[in-house]
């Protein structure tokens, strides 16, 4: 009897040592900016105070630091979708900012906002989906039509987005808003109301919007895939060995251009959101780094959708709090971005370590 | 029309200057099979130590030592990471960039204060005699700072050092057949330390040249994507250290265009020009302009055995 325990607890203690790294990288990094926050002169209460009033203190704080994780989920999730078959998309940035412009073309042009049944909502959001998934499924079409690596054609097709963002507030042919004196701003119109998504609360103070249940429903739907459906299997045997596969019979070279354009898929319904319910109108830059965040989430995750969630909750407050710390308690926000690099740079190091780890000292 | 054109060279020089110091540096390293993301980490790194050393010892020289320095201990964890611990290289790439735009802005506010425009000491412009004094192109070519001279002249060593020296033919097995390599006795860890060194040490080169011999002080987040233009000219190169230069040149001219264009009364969008550089890297690793191929173990850890 107590052998079966503990034979049966072995698994977890592996398990819990393979948390404790990453959770050990988290609390080092914070360390780092606390002792950078004293070498800086600044009180180190009054940026925790900041810190904490920044990331949860308000409702507003609180919604915004969520809406963050949203989107960053969302990149994570697609991410880990397409890392199954492993396939690595750095491409998240450009993939949010084309579902961004998708978004904004269609809440702009005015038949959308007056469609009835919450369509002004929903068909934005679709067409930025389906431009992520485009812009995903070039760089897999590019991988099976040409051998061209995954890794290149999406960080140079991100790279191409972005400025494709800036090309569209430059030039008011495209989504730039009417230039009435010079001092017009290069960004696009405010989105119509009709066309924004609704907010979850009802209470107009925290700008929680309905994004986060259809991150949650997504995460539920990416979990069973992965686990239970043939899809998610096909997607593994590809990834391990996809010459295997294909004599065993998968569509490879589908299942590689679906796997990006999934993924893709999440980064422009993240950009769609981003748009439709926080930002509202479309302006260089809108991406925010989001796609890079998200790409680090998904990977820190280890393919685990729980995983995603927890890392793009972590770093929403990070951001958020770093922000509130500026403007309250002086201290750079600059100091968020040292944090988390420490900690992408020191859980990417731990990799063999945490691997041994979970498979027990070899 | 003639001065417009000597701008336009000149401009494109500067521009192109430090994506060639970079792309020659990551090239050695890709060629060996480590693929550095953080190449503009090491850049903007770079910039800022290489400005405030120039800043606290009023020697510009020191400087660009500085500079060199700060970018070898990025290059170093870099390759540490993933050479010895065979972390994931875009992971590591990306999480030096966030960490090296983070730090430096952090610690210029700290330093430098609030958002001001310190000058630097700046390294002395050097006229060639004779050549300086061409029409149009003697102000572009031959009166520029002394790091630009140098520079062409650490680009054409690198270019002997993976063709024609036993260290290159040594980078270029490891970074294609890792296993072979090992079995013949090439020692695969150290020699991706030397060539990601070798990435260090000219991306250290680039940052300097960007704040110490070009805009005189540090600005946040002043290599603005420099970085990843180089990568995508080390694509566009196809590993190769003429074309890669080549496309840097390219590069710089597309940039430097946006400004020229308008002047000269052309109505193209900047954000296309902007693009054209990884539009074209991107045409390029889809094989549409002649075959390119990567190194085959690019991002790929070597480990004994497996």
């Amino acid at each position: 009897m107590t052998a079966l325990a503990l034979a049966s607890s072995l698994p977890d203690r592996r398990r819990l040592a393979g948390i404790s790294i990453p959770f050990a990288a988290v609390v080092g990094s914070m360390a780092v900016g606390l002792l950078l926050i004293a070498a800086s002169g600044k009180s180190v209460p009054d940026a925790i105070d900041a810190f904490l009033d920044g990331a949860f203190g308000t409702a507003f704080a609180f919604g915004a630091s969520v809406n963050r994780a949203v989107a960053l989920s969302l990149v994570g999730l697609g991410f880990i979708l397409a890392f199954r078959a492993n396939l690595t998309n750095v491409g998240g940035e450009g993939q949010i900012a084309v579902g961004g412009i998708a978004a904004a073309a269609l809440a702009l042009w005015p038949p959308i906002a007056g469609l009835p049944l919450g369509l002004a909502v929903i068909v934005p959001l679709l067409g930025g989906t389906l431009a992520g998934a485009f812009w995903g499924g070039i760089a897999g079409f590019m991988k099976v039509k040409f051998g061209t690596n995954e890794v290149i054609s999406t960080l140079l097709l991100g790279f191409v987005a972005l400025l494709m963002v800036y090309w569209c507030v430059q030039s008011t042919a495209l989504l730039r808003q009417p230039q009435t004196s010079s001092a017009t701003l290069p960004e696009s119109l405010p989105i119509p109301d009709p066309t924004k998504l609704p907010g979850l609360t009802g209470d107009s103070e925290s700008p929680l919007h309905v994004g986060l249940i259809i991150c949650l429903v997504l995460a539920v739907v990416t979990a069973v895939v992965l686990q239970r459906s043939t899809f998610g299997l096909r997607l593994r045997a590809i990834g391990l060995n996809e010459l295997a596969a294909r004599r065993a019979g998968m569509p490879g070279g589908v299942l590689l251009v679906v796997a990006l354009a999934i993924a893709g898929a999440f980064g422009g319904l993240a950009g769609a959101i981003m748009l439709q319910g926080e930002q509202y109108y479309l302006k260089t830059g809108f991406s925010s780094g989001y796609g890079f965040d998200g790409l680090v989430v998904g990977l820190l995750s280890r393919g685990s959708t729980v995983g995603v969630l927890a890392g793009a909750l972590f770093f929403g407050f990070l951001r958020s709090g770093g922000i509130s710390m500026e403007i309250m308690a002086g201290v750079p926000a600059a100091l968020t971005l040292v944090i988390q690099g420490l900690i992408v740079i020191a859980v990417a190091g731990s990799v063999i370590l945490v691997d041994k780890l979970e498979r027990g000292s070899r | 029309m003639e001065e417009t054109f000597a701008i336009f060279l000149a401009s494109t020089l500067r521009l192109a200057m430090p994506l060639m110091l970079a792309a020659s540096g990551e090239l050695v390293s890709e060629r060996s099979g480590v693929l550095n993301l953080s190449l503009e980490g090491m850049m903007l790194t770079a910039a800022f130590f290489g400005a405030l050393g120039s800043w606290a010892t009023g020697d510009p020289y020191l400087g660009v030592g500085c500079a060199i320095l700060a970018a070898l201990c990025v290059a170093a964890v870099q390759a540490w990471l993933s050479v010895n611990l065979r972390a994931n290289q875009l992971v590591v790439g990306i999480g030096f960039n966030i960490l090296a735009l983070g730090a430096t802005t952090l610690l210029y506010r700290i330093i430098f204060g609030g958002l001001s425009r310190e000058e630097i000491p700046g390294l002395p412009k050097l006229a060639v005699p004779g050549l300086s004094d061409l029409p149009f192109a003697g102000t572009a070519f031959f009166q520029q700072s002394v790091i630009v001279y140098v520079g062409l002249g650490l680009i054409v060593l690198i270019w002997v050092m993976l063709n024609h020296t036993s260290f290159g033919l040594a980078v270029r097995a490891v970074g294609d057949e890792p296993r072979s390599a090992d079995k013949a006795g090439i020692p695969v860890a150290a020699t991706r330390w030397r060539a990601v060194l070798v990435t260090g040490f000219m991306a250290g080169v680039a940052g300097a040249f960007i704040s110490i011999a070009d805009i005189h002080t540090f600005t946040e987040n002043m290599t603005n994507g420099a970085g990843y233009l180089a990568l995508a000219a080390v694509i566009f190169g196809g590993w190769n250290v003429g074309r890669t230069i080549a496309a840097c040149l390219l590069f710089g001219a597309a940039t430097a265009l946006q400004f020229q264009l308008p002047a000269m009364g052309i109505n193209v969008p900047t954000a296309f020009l902007l693009m054209l550089p990884y539009l074209l890297a991107l045409l390029a690793v889809a094989g549409v302009v002649g075959r390119l191929e990567p190194p085959t173990s690019l991002t790929l850890p070597f480990q004994r055995g497996k």
